[in-house]
């Protein structure tokens, strides 16, 4: 009876979990961004001639919100983007005005940076319009690290012809390899520092590179962060993205 | 004697004679004319498109065509256009900054290609300045003014005097802002412009695009398409010394160039098989000529003469044949083509279809030496490489054979 119940235990051992590309990717964008999070964060875009930096705090909600103010340098100060489902506002405070960015607009360069206002709020469409397996399992640095190729289910609005990821076991997403419709890696993110933020573990320092632009690339490190926090509603709102109250 | 003799022989049957004078002179001014009318409407077709808004050429930074960037940018652009107006053939050069941005009326906003332009050359080069259809054109002495296509004014909802709210990105990778006036909506015809360009005082643009005095392109201009492309070699040589590229209308207009490449190259077979079949019934015509006088030629080969003259002799009524043709056919099309020319043809088709491939409502033929002298000048050399046929016919006759046919 014990025998059989501890024979039991380990047959369920042996196949309990085998990984499970669409798991693995929701824990690590559940633990990038959880229900809520509030940052702070700086943005360093590289060119081969220049060099800007920029401080923003963000705030997300859900998979699809987020607003990003920027609090720093003075030239760029006050510049905020608002994203609510599909839509994206902005405002300029020399303008002092909110436009609704053209649905042809969102592949475009945000705030000069490597980023795209696609990517400015990690955007489930990654998880709902593509599937997933698991291409490789590899170990690095004591971690098991999985690479996720996620390639668009037949006839979803995507940008990508394939995205490929990389997810540690602690669930931080590691690496980001974008594919064009072709199949070339046209950017890459790297995780270049991962380090616990709020108690878990997070990649704190994260590299763009357009790899038809060499000499180019974006960084952004977390150095503030609270996740699963209470944020107010009117935080999301046109009005608060045109008259910060916080 | 030759000569006296194959004119002669040429108004022995005076019907013959006339009848094959006509249709080589038909097809030599058909061929002036439709070569003429071509050239015509394509130079009328390259010049209204480039003047539109391209100009005749540009100059821009090396690689800037493959990837305009706001960045990619020429330092000095006034000492450059400036250095470009002083050569021949060029009488006008415009900077331009080539921004991006969100044009925003209230709830509405529309991306827009956002051009800084100096309002005085730039009329000379584009005839956007000559298109204003409410308002007016951008003047020197504005400074927040701007002018936008028809249907992007209509998508903005903005009329003369509203404000429009400019979004972009600047030079520096800053957030380029600003407020503008409508001045002027213009309408092209061209429904890509007129959706999506706004024009806007220079310096005002170089400032928004933190763009410190540069420009991204420089719009050159001329008193004809021609008058440029011949200042090429020129343009080059000053592009090469400041670090840039010349970029021709070939290069700015690829779309058109292949399209009239391939006009040019399937009308050329189609002149071809003409001058072949006018060719074929000349040379048929004399062939039959030559053996219904096969006694005759007899007869000359006994009384002496050697076969190399009778063949010279069939061969210059052939080129008195086709030489005459050609130029009473040249004489004739290049003065139709020369009137038209002067006075226009107005194609009956709806003018908004025509403009839209950028072909005016008067097409006007171009009368050159060229479109003049090829189509007649190829039918001259085919007949006369034909020619070859009757030689040789000759050429193998025995007088006594010859008499008894």
């Amino acid at each position: 009876m014990v025998i059989a119940a501890l024979a039991t235990l380990a047959a369920t051992a042996a196949f309990a979990a085998p990984p499970n590309a669409d798991a693995i990717l929701r824990q690590a964008y559940e633990n990038y961004r959880s229900t809520s999070s509030q940052s702070v964060v700086a943005m360093t875009v590289h060119r081969p001639d220049w060099e800007r930096h920029m401080d923003m705090k963000s705030w997300t909600r859900g998979d699809t919100d987020a607003l990003v103010r920027f609090v720093a340098p003075a030239k760029d100060a006050g510049n905020a983007t608002l994203k609510l489902g599909a839509e994206t506002w902005v405002f300029n405070p020399k303008l002092n005005q909110v436009i609704k960015l053209p649905a042809s607009m969102m592949s475009q360069s945000w705030m000069g940076s490597d980023f795209s206002y696609n990517d400015l709020s990690k955007s489930e469409d990654i998880l709902t319009d593509y599937t997933h397996r698991i291409t490789a399992t590899t170990q690095s640095g004591g971690h098991t690290v999985w690479t996720i190729e996620s390639t668009p289910k037949p006839g979803a609005p995507v940008v990508w012809g394939k995205v490929a990821m990389q997810v540690r076991d602690d669930d931080v997403l590691i690496g980001e390899t974008f594919y064009d419709q072709d199949m070339k890696p046209v950017r890459v993110m790297t995780a270049d520092k991962v380090a616990t933020l709020a108690g878990r573990p997070y990649p704190v320092t994260m590299t763009m590179r357009p790899l038809d632009q060499p000499g180019q690339w974006t960084r952004i490190e977390t150095s503030n962060a609270e996740f699963n926090v209470g944020l107010p509603a009117w935080l999301f709102t046109l009005s608060n993205l045109q008259n910060p109250r916080s | 004697m030759l000569l006296a003799l194959a004119w002669r022989n040429l108004w022995r049957r005076p019907q013959r004679t006339i009848l094959s004078l006509a249709s080589i002179a038909l097809v030599s001014g058909l061929l002036v004319f439709v070569l003429s009318f071509q050239d015509g409407v394509y130079g009328q077709m390259k010049e209204t498109t480039l003047r539109i808004f391209d100009g005749y050429a540009q100059l821009q930074p090396d690689g800037y065509a493959a990837d305009p960037r706001l960045d990619s940018a020429i330092a000095d652009p006034r000492r450059l256009a400036q250095q470009a107006v002083e050569i021949k053939g060029v009488t006008a050069a415009a900077p331009r900054v080539n921004g991006f941005a969100i044009l925003a009326n209230g709830s509405r906003s529309y991306a827009a290609a956002v051009i800084g332009v100096d309002p005085s050359s730039e009329a000379k080069i584009s005839s956007i300045a000559d298109r204003i259809q409410a308002g007016r054109y951008l003047t020197a002495a504005d400074t927040d003014a701007a002018i936008l296509g028809d249907i992007l004014a209509k998508n903005l909802g903005v009329t003369v005097g509203d404000k429009v709210t400019m979004l972009g990105q600047a030079r520096d990778g800053s957030v380029a802002a600003d407020v503008l006036r409508v001045a002027g909506i213009y309408h092209s015809g061209i429904p890509e412009l007129d959706r999506t360009i706004l024009e806007m005082p220079l310096a005002r643009a170089q400032d928004a695009f933190s763009m410190e005095g540069a420009a991204n392109t420089i719009a050159l201009g001329g008193p004809s398409l021609g008058a440029v492309n011949t200042a090429l070699p020129a343009l080059a040589a000053l592009a090469h010394r400041n670090d840039v590229a010349v970029r021709d209308w070939r290069a700015m207009e690829p779309a058109m160039r292949d399209t009239i490449d391939l006009k040019y190259a399937t009308s050329m077979v189609f002149y071809a098989s003409l001058v072949l079949v006018v060719a074929f019934i000349i040379l048929n015509t004399l062939l039959m000529s030559v053996l219904e006088r096969t006694r005759e030629f007899g007869m000359l080969l006994a009384l002496g003469m050697r076969t190399g003259q009778i063949g010279a002799m069939v061969w210059i009524e052939l080129a008195l044949l086709a030489g005459g043709g050609c130029l009473v056919g040249v004489a004739i099309g290049a003065a139709i083509t020369a009137w038209l020319q002067h006075t226009g043809i107005i194609y009956p088709i709806d003018p908004k279809l025509l403009a839209q491939f950028g072909v005016p409502r008067r097409l006007v033929p171009a009368l050159t030496w060229f479109s003049a002298a090829a189509g007649p000048g190829a039918l001259l050399a085919t007949v006369f490489v034909g020619g070859v046929v009757p030689y040789l016919r000759v050429a193998r006759l025995t007088p006594a054979i010859a008499m008894r046919a």
